[in-house]
């Protein structure tokens, strides 16, 4: 019998992780869900030190999501409806703590599947993912890799949609023609800049040095941006540096008397920025990460509900605090709710495979296809239009929705030569 | 190029100054407790959560703040002498882990009365002072500067031409024959304490606006310290003074001029060769201060 299977293709290998998966899975509790029971969700991302920005803001946004869904009924599986419940570990954005974390969220709570911001962190938890088969999510596609079917980034396609900032920048500054970039020299800088460089090149803007890396412990930005404007170049490109990086980076900036461009994965906090440089100094800063309020999120291609009313309510009850993540995890628990209803379960391989169905997804920006097959290895990020926001008068305002894949069709080439040269293709990582 | 040189010499200078305001308070800790001060960084960090409370939350006068800071910090610096040095004074190693211990129950006691993200802190001032078109230093930059100059002249002024000074280093060079002499040692040490704690609580207030505050902001800052110490030589305040400017020059145009990594490798291996040729620092041996 064994042998039968084994000769329709099924390896040894992928045999002996099956039966493993299949008998932890069976060892899990809470993995079967009595009628009206909460569902339980992982939270596994920073919420204590410097990474904490992408994490808390995320949970207090699924907190949000889960009093709207709750309010409405909960999750409507099969068997009934639930409401959802969210379990939270702080991962300290360290390997180790997220696979302890991951461990306890699985084994203890019972959870259904597990968000995660990812980077430096998944490491330490793909063999847990492995050997349970849970579902997990990542922020950063860049996580992605053939060995882990259970890992997918349906929301934010970091970095690949950095590429929509600069065509802007090229279409609405032609004049812009050189650069230079600086970003810290971890898991989230690394990639963003390769795709950086891939982008600036696929619009003949010329890189003037090799991009400043500096260590994630730096808290004097001076000599950094010394070192950037002695180039003077007409734009200055922050990567995706943490906002406890932006702020001093473009501080310093301000006082050291820069002019050119300015653009960033992110701009979280912009207004304390503002007050700590100039409206003017700020203004035409180009980020990623729109405010919910934004009219343009009103429109029939979003696929968030009730933007606004989410971005008001996340405003009242968090002030000052909204940022680049506050809504995204929110946005992957829309898609997985879709997918947990349409599957009628809440088992993690019956919820990826409604997921994945039809190779097409509801990004929360508009209708996407799973994607990656070239990059990853795997087509498990959910890829389509990204907005490019920029800062107006003090405000963020959207500029317009670009498309990630058709950038891919004309330059992908570019990437893929960048991210190999920054050894982040998925056969180099780890 | 000259102008780039001349801004990473204001860049340096700096850096320098606010390390060196952290180094010569944990030096003169070690100096007359015996005790590395793992915590040090923290009392760093408490220092810019006193200019959070008291300047951007109560919107008091930055250099109120300031001087608060000082003050809040010195008494962190009393309290842990009682609480954990002394009863532990013949036992440096575990004084050493009481104050991992206590640098664990700062960072919790920001998180949970700060929480953990970033604070903004409103600009003290944006003046610039241009010299050239290119050439410029912030004046809170300035701040830091004439702030670390002034309290550690006011320091040596104090050690070397002061009856108190000159009990704090008998009391580190020989505890037991300053005692028979009539030195009272858990005064200087109290003295020591409130000296090298309120220190790194200035360096914390003072670059406050300049740097991200957030419950962490501790670990980098007694790393850098740490590495300042062994250099000049551990228990050597001169030691402590021009080790931190060195470093603090070769961090700063590594930085520059070849990349912020670089820049920290260049200076652990900087400690690496120290300590391989003169184990005990450029200035000195262990028990002087």
């Amino acid at each position: 019998m064994i042998s039968k299977i084994m000769a329709a293709g099924l390896s040894r290998r992928t045999f002996l992780k099956s039966t493993a998966i299949t008998a932890v899975g069976a060892a899990l509790p809470g993995a079967a869900l009595a009628a009206g029971e909460p569902i339980k969700i992982g939270f596994l991302a920073p919420l204590t030190g410097a990474v904490a920005a992408w994490g808390k803001p995320g949970l207090d946004g699924c907190q949000i999501w889960a009093e709207r869904v709750n309010a409405a009924g909960g999750i409507e599986l099969s068997d009934g409806k639930h409401p959802v419940e969210f379990v939270s570990y702080d991962n300290e954005y360290d390997p180790a703590k997220a696979r302890t974390g991951a461990t306890k969220l699985i084994r203890e709570d019972g959870v259904s599947f597990i968000m995660m911001l990812g980077g430096d962190t998944w490491p330490g938890v793909q063999p847990v993912a492995d050997k349970t088969g849970m579902l997990f999510s990542t922020l950063l596609p860049s996580d992605l890799s053939p060995d882990s079917t259970t890992l997918i980034a349906p929301t934010e396609v970091h970095p690949i949609y950095l590429v929509t900032g600069v065509d802007y920048l090229a279409d609405t500054y032609p004049d812009a023609k050189t650069a230079v970039i600086c970003a810290q020299d971890d898991a989230l800088g690394l990639p963003s800049v390769a795709t950086y460089l891939a982008a600036f090149e696929a619009r003949g803007i010329e890189v003037l040095e090799e991009p400043l890396l500096f260590d994630p412990a730096t808290t004097d930005f001076a000599p950094i941006v010394t070192r950037m404007m002695s180039s003077n170049p007409d734009i200055i490109c922050l990567d995706t540096c943490y906002s406890d990086y932006v702020h001093p980076i473009s501080e310093q900036l301000f006082q050291q008397g820069y002019e050119g461009k300015l653009i960033s994965a992110t701009a979280d906090f912009y207004d304390q920025m503002i007050a700590k440089t100039s409206k003017e100094f700020m203004e035409g800063f180009i980020f990623q990460f729109p405010d919910f309020d934004d009219p343009a999120l009103a429109g029939d291609n979003i696929n968030f509900e009730d933007a606004k009313g989410f971005y008001d309510a996340y405003a009242e009850r968090h002030p000052g605090e909204w940022g680049a993540v506050s809504w995204e995890y929110a946005s992957i628990m829309d898609l997985w709710k879709a997918a947990a209803e349409k599957a009628g379960s809440a088992d993690p391989d019956a919820v990826i495979t409604a997921m994945k169905e039809g190779g097409t997804g509801k990004h929360a920006f508009g209708d996407a296809k799973w994607w990656g097959t070239e990059l990853f290895g795997i087509d498990n990020a959910l890829v389509g239009d990204w907005p490019v926001v920029v800062i107006e008068d003090g405000k963020a305002v959207i500029k317009g929705f670009k498309s990630i894949p058709d950038w891919y069709d004309q330059h992908g080439d570019l990437l893929i030569k960048h991210m190999q040269a920054y050894n982040q293709m998925y056969d180099q990582r780890g | 190029m000259l102008d780039l040189l001349a801004q990473t010499g204001l860049n340096a200078v700096y850096a320098a100054s606010y390390i060196s305001l952290v180094a010569v308070g944990l030096v003169l800790i070690f100096g007359v407790m015996g005790v590395i001060n793992f915590a040090h960084g923290e009392l760093f960090m408490a220092g810019s959560y006193v200019v959070v409370a008291v300047y951007a939350d109560m919107h008091m006068p930055f250099f109120f703040a300031v001087v608060i800071g000082l003050l809040f910090v010195g008494c962190l610096g009393l309290l842990m002498e009682r609480a954990l040095f002394r009863p532990l004074r013949d036992n440096p190693l575990g004084g050493l882990v009481a104050s991992i211990g206590f640098l664990m129950i700062l960072q919790a006691l920001a998180s949970m009365g700060f929480g953990v993200r970033m604070e903004f802190i409103p600009p003290v001032t944006q003046h610039v002072i241009w010299f050239t078109d290119s050439i410029s230093i912030p004046l809170a930059r300035v701040y830091v500067i004439v702030a670390a100059v002034l309290l550690l002249s006011a320091l040596w002024y104090f050690l070397k031409r002061t009856r108190f000074g000159w009990a704090l280093r008998a009391s580190a060079q020989d505890p037991q024959a300053a005692e028979l002499q009539g030195i009272s040692i858990a005064h200087t040490a109290r003295i020591a304490m409130f000296i090298g704690a309120g220190l790194a609580g200035i360096a914390g207030a003072l670059t406050a606006p300049l740097v991200s505050v957030n419950p962490h902001m501790g670990h980098s800052v007694i790393v850098t310290a740490f590495i300042v110490i062994i250099v000049g030589g551990v228990g050597s305040l001169e030691g402590a003074i021009i080790a931190s400017v060195v470093y603090a020059f070769v961090h700063t145009f590594v930085t520059t001029f070849y990349g912020g990594v670089i820049a920290d490798i260049t200076g652990l291996s900087l400690m690496l060769v120290v300590l391989i040729v003169k184990p005990t620092g450029l200035f000195g041996s262990a028990d002087r201060a």
